[in-house]
Parts: C-alpha cells; sequence; structure tokens
C-alpha cells in the first residue's frame, strides 16, 4: 500500500559532520572578501560612508529575514501539528539558530548610531527633531525614534527572537535523545502563544529597522509585507540549502519529490501574499492621496525609479506567481531551484525598493540649523537610481555571514529522528 | 467480515416483484480501502477499463491504482480566472471610461490601480464557476441515476462500504471470469447488477420535462417586460411592484399639502417655542454684540467675559485656524495659503484678506465683528457657523489678535533681557 508509513533508511546519512565546516568556511570566505571590498568600495563613495550604510541595512534585513522566515515556519509546524514537514525542520531550526550571529552582525548599524552617526537615520540628528524647521511629526515621533531607545528595542528584539528559536531547537535536540512524544505536545502548546509574541517582534524590528528610514512616511501593514517577502526568501533559501544537503549525500532518500512540491507551493503561496499586502499598501496610499503618504509611492513610481518598481512589480510577483501555478514547474527540481534562486535575488531587489530611495535626503544649514529635504521631506526631488557595486557586494558579505552561521549551528542530526510524525513525513505523498 | 456479508456470495438481492432484464455489470464488496487500492489496481492490470470505484470518503491514491489520468480541471480554473480578470477589466473600462465617462476624485478616467480589486473578485468568481461546474461536467453530473441503485449493497456506499464496479460493456467483460477476478482480488462479496426490463424505468418522466420548460419559460417573462419597456412608449403609468413603498403616507419638505388651509407641507416655526438646544439668549457670546451704554447693539470689542482666556485657548484657536482659515488666508494670515498660491498658478485670481496688516480692515474690526465675519462669511467667504462651534470660533479670533501682534512684532516686543540673543 502506498500510504504505508516509513522509518528512516537504514543506510540513510543524516549526521551533519562535515558539511557543516564545509558552510562555515564559505560563509566566512564570502564574508571577509566581500566585506573588505564593501568597506573599500564605502570608502571611496566620499559620502561620509552614508552609501556603505544604506547597503548594509538592506543587506542585514536580507539575512535577518530568512532567520524570521525560520522561525516562523518552526513555529507554525509546531502549531499547527504539521506532519509532512518534519523531515524539514531540523534545517528550519538551524536556519533559525543564526539570530545571535545576526544580531552581532547588527552592531555594524547600531554601534555608529549610538556613537552619534545620524546619516543612515536622519532621526538621529538631534536637528531633525526640531519643530519650527522640520516637520513637527518627527519632532512628536523623538520619543520613539532616537538612538537609546532604539538600542534598548534592538537588545529586546534579538533577545526574543533567540529565546524563541533557543526553546524549540532545545526542545527539538532533546527529543532526538529521548524521543519522548510528550515533548511535541508541550512545543505545540507553547507555539501558540510565543507566536503572537513573534508577530509583534517582527513586525516593530521592521518598523524600527527599515520603516523609520523614512520616518515622516508610515504604513500599519508595513511590518506584514516584510513577513511576507520574509517568508519567500526563507523558503526559497530552504529549498537550495536542502538540495545542498542532499548533494553532499546526506538525506537523500528521507526529502522526497513530494517535500519539494510542498516547498513549492509554499514559496508561491507567500509570493502571492506578499503581492496582496504590497498592493494593499500601496491601494490604500494611493487611493487616499494623503501628501505625505504618496510621497512614497511618487518617488518609487514617476523617477527612474519606476523601472525598479516594475521590476519588482514583475519580477517578485507575476512572473513567479504564473509560473510557480502549475505543478510541474515545483516538482521538477531544476525549475523550482531556479524560482528559489530568483525569488531570493528579487527579494533583495524588494528590500533594495524599500530602502535605498532614502538615500537621497539632504541637510542644508539654515540659520545654523539642520534643515533636511528630499524624497521623504515632502520635496520630491526625481534623484536618478544610483546604483553603486556596494549595494551588492555588501549582500554577497552578509549572505555570508548567515551561511557561517549555518555552519556553526549545522550539528548532530540534520533530521529530527525520533519525532513521532517523522514516519508520516517520510511517506508522504500529494494526491 | 460476515458482517458486511448479509447474502450469499453470488445471491441477487432485488425483491421477486422487479424483473432483471439484461447485465448491466458486477458490483464487488472490499473490507477496507487498502484493499480497494489492491483489487482497483489488479482490477486495471488485467486491462479493464469501464469500472469505478465507490466510496464513502476521499481514498488517497485511488486514481493512480485505477488509472485514471490527471484531471484537466486546473488547466480550465487557469482559463478561466483568466477569463474573469480580463471581464472585469473590461466592465470597468467600459462602463466608467469609456460608455459613461465618470470622474472619481481626480483619479484617471481608467486607473489600473483601482481596478485591480474588482479584477482581483472577478478572477476568483469565474475561477470558483469553473471549479464547480467544470468538476459536474466532467463527472457527467447532476447524476439522478445510476443501474447500481438497484442493488441494496449499494445504498451503504455512503455509510461504511468500499465498492468497485466493472460495467458488463467493458470488452473484456465475461460474468464468469470477471467475478472470479473480483473474488480472487480480495473481495468478500460480488453481486451481478441486471437493469430493469421496463423501457420506461430508463426514461426521464414526461412531467419533469413540462415543469422545466415550463420554469424557464416563466423565467424568461420579466425580461420580455423590459425589452417592451424599453423598445415601445406608453402613456400608461408604470408598474408599481412596491405600492406601499412608491406611495408613502408622509409629506415630503416643500411640498403641497391641502390639509392645512395655506396649502402648505412645511409648517414653520410655532410662536413661542424654540429648538432644543438653540436658545442661544447671550448675544455677547452667540453673537458678538453688546449692548453697553445706551442699550443698543453695537459690536463687542474686547472678548466675552464668559470667556476663559488662557494659553489653552489660544492653541485652540491656533489649531482650529490651520484647519478652518489657513488654507486661504495662510499660515501667518497674510492672505497667501495654499489655495490662492494654487490658483495664481494655474492663472486664476482667489482674494483672500491680509488678517495682520496693521493697516488693514480686520486690524481695526472690533471682535465682535470679527466673529460676526467667521460665523456668517463676508464677501465670497462663506460663513462657518455650521462648521466652528461658537466657543472655538472666539478661540479663533483671539489666535488672530495673537498673529497680528506676532507679525508686526518689533524689537521692544522681546523682553529687555533675551534682547542681546536676538541679533
Amino acid at each position: 500500500m502506498s500510504n504505508a508509513e516509513k522509518t528512516l533508511h537504514p543506510e540513510e546519512k543524516f549526521k551533519a559532520g562535515k558539511l557543516a565546516g564545509s558552510f562555515t568556511k564559505t560563509g566566512a570566505g564570502l564574508a571577509v572578501a566581500f566585506g573588505l571590498i564593501s568597506v573599500l568600495l564605502g570608502m571611496s563613495q566620499g559620502d561620509h560612508w552614508k552609501r556603505f550604510f544604506f547597503a548594509y541595512v538592506t543587506a542585514w534585513s536580507f539575512v535577518l529575514s530568512l532567520a524570521i522566515g525560520a522561525l516562523f515556519f518552526v513555529m507554525l509546524h509546531h502549531l499547527v501539528r504539521a506532519r509532512w514537514s518534519t523531515v524539514l525542520r531540523r534545517l528550519a531550526e538551524i536556519m533559525a539558530s543564526t539570530f545571535p550571529v545576526l544580531a552581532v552582525a547588527g552592531l555594524g548599524i547600531l554601534i555608529p548610531l549610538l556613537a552619534g552617526y545620524g546619516d543612515l537615520y536622519y532621526w538621529a540628528h538631534h536637528d531633525a527633531h526640531n519643530h519650527t524647521i522640520n516637520h513637527h511629526l518627527i519632532s512628536k515621533l523623538g520619543w520613539w525614534l532616537n538612538p537609546s531607545y532604539f538600542a534598548i528595542r534592538y537588545v529586546i528584539y534579538f533577545a526574543i527572537y533567540i529565546a524563541l528559536a533557543r526553546t524549540f531547537i532545545k526542545k527539538s535536540r532533546e527529543q532526538d535523545e529521548s524521543g519522548d512524544p510528550e515533548l511535541s505536545n508541550r512545543m505545540r502548546v507553547l507555539s501558540a502563544p510565543l507566536m503572537i509574541v513573534f508577530s509583534f517582534n517582527t513586525v516593530f524590528i521592521s518598523f524600527d529597522v527599515l520603516m523609520s528610514l523614512a520616518p515622516k512616511w508610515y504604513s500599519t501593514i508595513f511590518g506584514v509585507n516584510f513577513f511576507g517577502g520574509a517568508n519567500i526568501a526563507f523558503f526559497a533559501a530552504l529549498i537550495l540549502i536542502s538540495l545542498v544537503v542532499q548533494r553532499s549525500g546526506r538525506l537523500t532518500r528521507a526529502i522526497t519529490t513530494e517535500h519539494y512540491h510542498d516547498l513549492g507551493k509554499w514559496l508561491f503561496a507567500w509570493t502571492f501574499f506578499w503581492a496582496y499586502t504590497a498592493f494593499s499598501q500601496f491601494m490604500l496610499i494611493w487611493y487616499a492621496n494623503l501628501p505625505e503618504e504618496t510621497i512614497f509611492y511618487k518617488y518609487r513610481m514617476f523617477s527612474e525609479w519606476q523601472w525598479v518598481t516594475i521590476a519588482v512589480a514583475v519580477g517578485h510577483f507575476a512572473f513567479p506567481f504564473v509560473f510557480l501555478l502549475s505543478r510541474w514547474t515545483k516538482r521538477i527540481l531544476p525549475s523550482l531551484s531556479f524560482f528559489a534562486v530568483w525569488q531570493l535575488v528579487f527579494h533583495w531587489v524588494d528590500l533594495y525598493w524599500n530602502v535605498m530611495p532614502n538615500y537621497h535626503w539632504e541637510k542644508t544649514q539654515v540659520d545654523g540649523q539642520t534643515v533636511f529635504s528630499g524624497p521623504m521631506m515632502g520635496d520630491p526631488i526625481m534623484h536618478s537610481v544610483g546604483f553603486s557595486p556596494v549595494d551588492v557586494t555588501m549582500w554577497l558579505a552578509l549572505a555570508g555571514v548567515f551561511l557561517f552561521a549555518v555552519g556553526r549551528s549545522m550539528t548532530g542530526n540534520l533530521i529530527a529522528i525520533k519525532d513521532p510524525h517523522l514516519p508520516s513525513s517520510l511517506s508522504f505523498e500529494n494526491y | 467480515m460476515d458482517k458486511h456479508n448479509p447474502h450469499d456470495e453470488t445471491a441477487h438481492s432485488e425483491p421477486a416483484e422487479q424483473p432483471n432484464g439484461e447485465l448491466y455489470g458486477v458490483l464487488a464488496e472490499f473490507d477496507t480501502p487498502g484493499e480497494l487500492i489492491e483489487a482497483a489496481r489488479k482490477v486495471r492490470d488485467a486491462g479493464y477499463t469501464e469500472f469505478d470505484c465507490y466510496s464513502p470518503f476521499p481514498v488517497h491514491g485511488i486514481d493512480e491504482a485505477m488509472g485514471i489520468k490527471r484531471t484537466i480541471l486546473p488547466l480550465l480554473v487557469f482559463g478561466g480566472g483568466f477569463t474573469g480578470l480580463l471581464l472585469g477589466l473590461l466592465l470597468q473600462w467600459w462602463t466608467n471610461a469609456y460608455d459613461w465617462p465618470w470622474l472619481i476624485s481626480g483619479k484617471p478616467i481608467w486607473s489600473l490601480p483601482a481596478n485591480i480589486p474588482i479584477g482581483f473578485e472577478t478572477t476568483i468568481l469565474l475561477s470558483v464557476f469553473t471549479t464547480f461546474f467544470g468538476m459536474w461536467i466532467l463527472n457527467r453530473l447532476p447524476q439522478v441515476w445510476h443501474p447500481f441503485f438497484r442493488l441494496d449493497r449499494f445504498a451503504r456506499v455512503t455509510d461504511d462500504a468500499f465498492l468497485l464496479g466493472i460495467e458488463a460493456r467493458d470488452g473484456k467483460f465475461k460474468a464468469e471470469s470477471t467475478s472470479e477476478l473480483l473474488k480472487n482480488a480480495g473481495a468478500i462479496a460480488v453481486e451481478s447488477c441486471y437493469l430493469d426490463p421496463r423501457p420506461e424505468s430508463r426514461t426521464v418522466p414526461k412531467w419533469i420535462y413540462a415543469v422545466i420548460i415550463t420554469t424557464g419559460v416563466m423565467a424568461l417573462i420579466p425580461f420580455a417586460i423590459i425589452a417592451k419597456a424599453r423598445a415601445s412608449t406608453s402613456s400608461e403609468p408604470h408598474y408599481h411592484i412596491f405600492g406601499d413603498m412608491d406611495f408613502q403616507p408622509k409629506v415630503k419638505s416643500d411640498a403641497t399639502f391641502e390639509l392645512f388651509g395655506d396649502s402648505r407641507g412645511n409648517r414653520g416655526v410655532i410662536a413661542g417655542t424654540l429648538a432644543r438646544g438653540s436658545l442661544n439668549a447671550d448675544d455677547t457670546f452667540y453673537r458678538g454684540l453688546s449692548r453697553a451704554g445706551d442699550g443698543n447693539p453695537s459690536w463687542l470689542a474686547e472678548l466675552p467675559a464668559s470667556l476663559e482666556v488662557d494659553m489653552k485657548l489660544l492653541e485652540r484657536g491656533r489649531e482650529r485656524y490651520d484647519i478652518y482659515c489657513a488654507p486661504c488666508h495662510g499660515y501667518d494670515g497674510r492672505g497667501e495659503g495654499a489655495i490662492p498660491r494654487r490658483v495664481k498658478t494655474l492663472g486664476g485670481v482667489w482674494l483672500a484678506r491680509n488678517l495682520v496688516d496693521p493697516q488693514g480692515a480686520v486690524a481695526k474690526m472690533p471682535n465682535g465683528q470679527l466673529f460676526n465675519t467667521i460665523s456668517n462669511g463676508f464677501n465670497t467667504m462663506m460663513g462657518y457657523a455650521a462648521q466652528i462651534p461658537h466657543r472655538d470660533r472666539w478661540a479663533i479670533v483671539l489666535y488672530v489678535r495673537a498673529l497680528q501682534r506676532a507679525q508686526n512684532a518689533g524689537p521692544q516686543d522681546v523682553p529687555a533681557d533675551c534682547r542681546n540673543e536676538v541679533r
């Protein structure tokens, strides 16, 4: 009978072993090489490191979104008592264990901010809160947007993320030893309330890291949109990491086309979810037609940025949506991995589209006070996109940091060997 | 096993009064869904094509076991959804941009972002219709009758029976060997099913056709009436389907009403009465009038005594001023608000008085008159009595006075000990 429950094949290799080392080495190599190039490029920009830090935020929020997606996947797995995804859960847990390294990587933004560097987040400039000259909204947000409170929240966000990831990973590893099915139940009970904590954490970290780049502009769905993009990126990354793990001769029998098919469905579903929230944000702002909100889109739709906007709409949604609709594009691995790579690239383009237009704010001195003008200050000067190589090298460097972190947490088993649902996950089939 | 098998394995279950016609097929019962899948695989491998499995719930893997090709329904749904999207967009373009161009809040007549939600809905609508009706058509539904209904065993298919039926029209079918195959495949019972020999039992009764045709024709009547009304003229009054809605026992405002001597429906204010909350007896506060001196009304020069003048009132005045007055008079009161400036760029003229000119009329106006201007308007300026409550109007008066002071400030207005800080 086809739906008989299977057990792990006796010859299956499921220990991380040397694979961890190759992840760590590749990652560290990428991080060091491209990190150095980025520093040199950042220095040569001659804009007081501004471009460098904008590229840094883009790249860092990219890798952060991978870990956020992974943590969500693990929690969702427990929350709904999923069975099919059991063979993949450990890989997701490994990806979610990267939070401590990412927290350290984020210090590259936090420390300059605390040291008084105000060219990235212009609310960090003392004068930005000056009521009479700059927008009174920013001066009203001063209690929230100031470097020290930002740092406090940074610590809280990562404390929560790391605690959440630890909770689930520790219990999961414990089950590898004991095989106690009660652990699964306990994780399920925990996942429900913790999911609420996770949601708030994700929404607010996206507000702080990304949305506050344009402090005058706000959108309540922004966090949900970021979360959707994070899930696209995570499922794309999970597909690729699973393929790498299988290429190394591990889990070759455990992860089947059926699992890839379902990962493809998730990739498709989040692609649509992301587009739905992105359009909701656009639609309401466009229709309400409030100057301080529409400026966000006006700048992106009518300057040279319009080509990036079109690229995001077509590349991140329309093209993968139409092609991931069919069954075969998700079941044929070369096609699925093509879309995984494609969506990872476009997730970065999406973040770039969110972050980089804010680069063009300018400060001028009027009567000894700093006045901020530019795309986010109600003064729609149409700058060009102004692509810089540091944008890409920074991305590769942070991707290296992420791979390094994945390698670091890749220890022991790559599959939850004693999970009570493992047999039904191994025999999972799409009908 | 026996509990499923009240009959002898080869016995025919139909009652004696139902005569048997030709053989329709055989029906076999299996104990579990797993056995049904195995049996289906064996029947398929034996080369049968005209057979079907019946179960109380969907059995995973049965399609593959029976050798059924993947359904083309997803393709149909894609086509349906895409058609829905195009039709949705066409509908909006045709109604709003082509047949009856209608400008909505300054948006372009044909504006894609606004059309996407409706395009999304029509995509889903037609996808769902295609899914639902496509499934019916592909499954040849509705099927109100089937020859296997003659077997009592078949009734249990919605309960706990897992059945496999092979039809006699299959090329491979032979009464003996087919039953044998099913028994070898693990059937706990195999029954032959015969058609009813009476020809009328296989045709739909005539009265059902009559009902369907009559209903269909009657459903066309409203459309026929609409078509007639559109194509012809008539001096008769139109149909009143809801009489009590079209003829309500009430008098509309400004209409005639013969019950009263003057034939007017409006009855006016009854002498000696007031609407609730509209007394406003205090002329000073509500109208800005003063009756000091000879008792004749004149504009109040100061602010009403009942008003508590403090920073809070002034802040309130600033807030209300910025909302209601600044668009024309400007935030600084110089009459250069957003609207005059915009009209100027379009080549027109929009006059708004300079409120802070020390030689201007406003600076010389008593407070009461300023209050009255806000209430009832002046020249092309409309009255704001409906929008701004009395107290807020006084707050604005106060703020305008503060603006006049601030816009014409000189060094003497700076406190002596701060003068060195100002260049």
